[in-house]
């Protein structure tokens, strides 16, 4: 290891004058010639685009008006004062607050039953986390065929379990398909949750809950004064994660929906993208992803930011 | 998932039951929708309206399979899809090691540097699709394959650079330090020592950019048309059809779903590193 070192070394002395001033000026900026390409990369993609939207969003630019005059802040109040847009923001509020939730509490119980040991746990372990692995666009398929009339068994199984006729149409009728698109949501997510909670509870001090027993505490009570002060930053983690992941939805409404009937399932992500790329108004499209890139922007900087601060240093 | 607390002193009460009733209708749930779809992709159509619903086919069939794949151009869709994961998984790998590296020995650009990588992770794909679009058609990258590798290597670098960034700050120094001691240069340092002694995570971070890349729909959905089209966007034409296609759609499902959850329960210990951007360590 050494000789092959000093001699690799003295190869590179010996070089021409030409090379060995390159090599020099590489070794002196290696730091920042590692991270050129992914830089460069970035910026190709994703920050220039972004600017690209930003002088897009305050000139016309539109498919079916021509030219790309500056028309100032009509763009924003279009999407402003588009009661579809507003829709599709609380809808995509309510979806995403309440699925999430319920993966969360979900998750937990899962977890805190996988954290003991028992037989076949490996093998569980390994069936609960398959639907990470899964294209939400496959989670939609899956849950259409569950669900659609009037080949999907759903009705079936609930008309014999409640013994009476049940003919709810899944995808179609007003509660029943928001409901749909949260339990295809949950089945895919709540793994997510349960592995980072189990990853937080597993390392909790087995000693702080044997001393808790020792005091004659119970479970109920060990639950809330061991397990969730020490599981708080993790359960912060899972939720800000999983929350601005869910805000997106998209894949699975596009396949079991199609944003329907008429727009009432019309997520964020749905109305920017049928406004931009079935409509074609493209500049009012950008000024709406710029609205919502600025609302993601501050819930990253506030809570993202803090979360991963005191693994950084 | 690395320590199991061991179970505790059994007390005689229904807590026991109620957790392995939950747990069963849990995994009840997580299995109902697979089994469902790999029922319907072998189900002769003739079964598929039938009441009492059919739950084991009597004569499974392949001819889905056969149609999913060449009638609805599912295999084309495979080979697309294998040829930009594969490419942007290498690409984001190889990127995103080179820069973790100089993050996390350098502390390069400080702080500010890494969070805007990973703030790139959390921005939604919505925000730059239009001009994205817009600059493809342009410079004619749309509808191919080198269009699509870039975003995607674009997209999943984030991850990328955060777990490597992780697994170098957990790898001790001392070897590169004896390595440049020697007269080595810092790039041998790097590619010679460093580089093997990360591979293990350098694998299981280019998994999980398979994974991403594998499953993903919306830049495809948007960035492809008919020729560089991906295994998830086939699925489009299965949307708002009433009837026939559903053994088609199911069979194309369970096609897709094998290589990334084979992957995945493969990466399984590198999970929680995975889901958290290497934030935890599983």
């Amino acid at each position: 290891m050494q000789k092959a070192g000093t001699i690799i070394h003295m190869a590179a002395a010996g070089a021409p004058h030409r090379l060995s001033r390159f090599a020099d000026w590489a070794d002196r900026n290696f730091r920042w010639l590692l991270v050129a390409p992914a830089v460069l990369l970035i910026l190709a993609l994703s920050v220039y685009p972004l600017l690209f939207s930003l002088v897009v969003s305050f000139i016309n630019y539109d498919f079916q008006v021509p030219g790309h005059a500056f028309v100032g802040l009509k763009n924003f109040s279009m999407v402003v004062f588009d009661p579809v847009a507003r829709w599709s923001l609380l809808l995509t509020a309510i979806l995403s607050g309440v699925s999430v939730a319920i993966e969360f509490v979900l998750g937990l119980a899962v977890a805190l039953i996988m954290v003991r040991s028992f037989p076949g746990r490996g093998l569980i372990m390994s069936i609960l986390i398959v639907p990470l692995f899964i294209s939400p666009v496959i989670v939609g398929q899956a849950w259409t065929l569950l669900l659609q009339r009037p080949f999907g068994p759903t009705n079936y199984i609930l008309g014999a379990l409640l013994g009476r006729e049940v003919t709810i149409g899944w995808l179609t009728e007003s509660p029943w398909l928001y409901i749909s698109l949260i339990v295809a949501d949950v089945w895919q997510w709540t793994p997510f949750m349960f592995v980072i909670l189990l990853a937080g509870l597993t390392s909790i001090p087995p000693n702080l809950y044997e001393a808790a027993e020792l005091d004659g505490v119970n479970a109920w009570q060990a639950f809330w004064a061991i397990t969730v002060p020490h599981l708080a930053p993790m359960m912060l983690l899972a939720l800000t994660f999983r929350l601005l992941d869910a805000i997106r939805m998209f894949d699975t409404i596009f396949i079991m929906t199609g944003g329907g009937p008429g727009t009432s399932t019309y997520t964020a992500s749905f109305y920017l993208y049928t406004v931009g790329f079935t409509q074609f108004h493209l500049s009012q499209a950008t000024a709406g992803s710029w609205l919502f890139l600025i609302f993601t922007a501050l819930v990253v900087t506030l809570l993202v930011r803090r979360l991963l601060k005191p693994e950084t240093t | 998932m690395a320590a199991v607390r061991p179970a505790r002193r059994p007390r005689r009460s229904a807590v026991p039951l109620l957790r392995f009733l939950l747990l069963g209708f849990f995994l009840l749930f997580v299995l109902w929708p697979l089994y469902w779809m790999f029922n319907t992709s072998v189900k002769p159509s003739d079964d598929y309206l039938a009441m009492p619903p059919v739950w084991f086919p009597d004569a499974p069939t392949l001819v889905h399979y056969w149609a999913a794949m060449f009638t609805y151009r599912g295999l084309e869709g495979l080979i697309n899809s294998l040829i930009v994961s594969l490419s942007a998984t290498a690409l984001s790998a190889l990127l995103g090691t080179l820069m973790a590296y100089s993050l996390a020995r350098y502390n390069t650009g400080g702080q500010h540097l890494s969070f805007w990588v990973l703030s790139q992770r959390f921005l939604p794909p919505i925000g730059i699709i239009l001009p994205v679009f817009l600059i493809y058609r342009q410079i004619g990258l749309y509808d191919t394959h080198i269009g699509l590798i870039i975003a995607y290597t674009v997209f999943t670098l984030p991850v990328s650079v955060w777990m490597m960034f992780a697994y170098f700050r957990g790898m001790p120094r001392s070897m590169e330090e004896a390595a440049l001691v020697d007269g080595c240069t810092r790039w041998e340092a790097f590619w010679r020592v460093a580089v093997p002694l990360a591979a293990p995570g350098i694998v299981a971070a280019a998994v999980f950019a398979f994974i991403a890349c594998w499953t993903e729909f919306f830049f495809a959905l948007l960035l492809t048309s008919r020729t560089a089209f991906t295994l998830p966007t086939v699925f489009r034409a299965f949307v708002g059809f009433q009837g026939a296609q559903y053994g088609e759609a199911a069979a194309l499902a369970i096609v897709s779903l094998v290589p990334s959850i084979a992957l995945g329960i493969l990466a399984q210990k590198h999970l929680v590193r995975g889901l958290t951007l290497g934030a935890v360590r599983g």
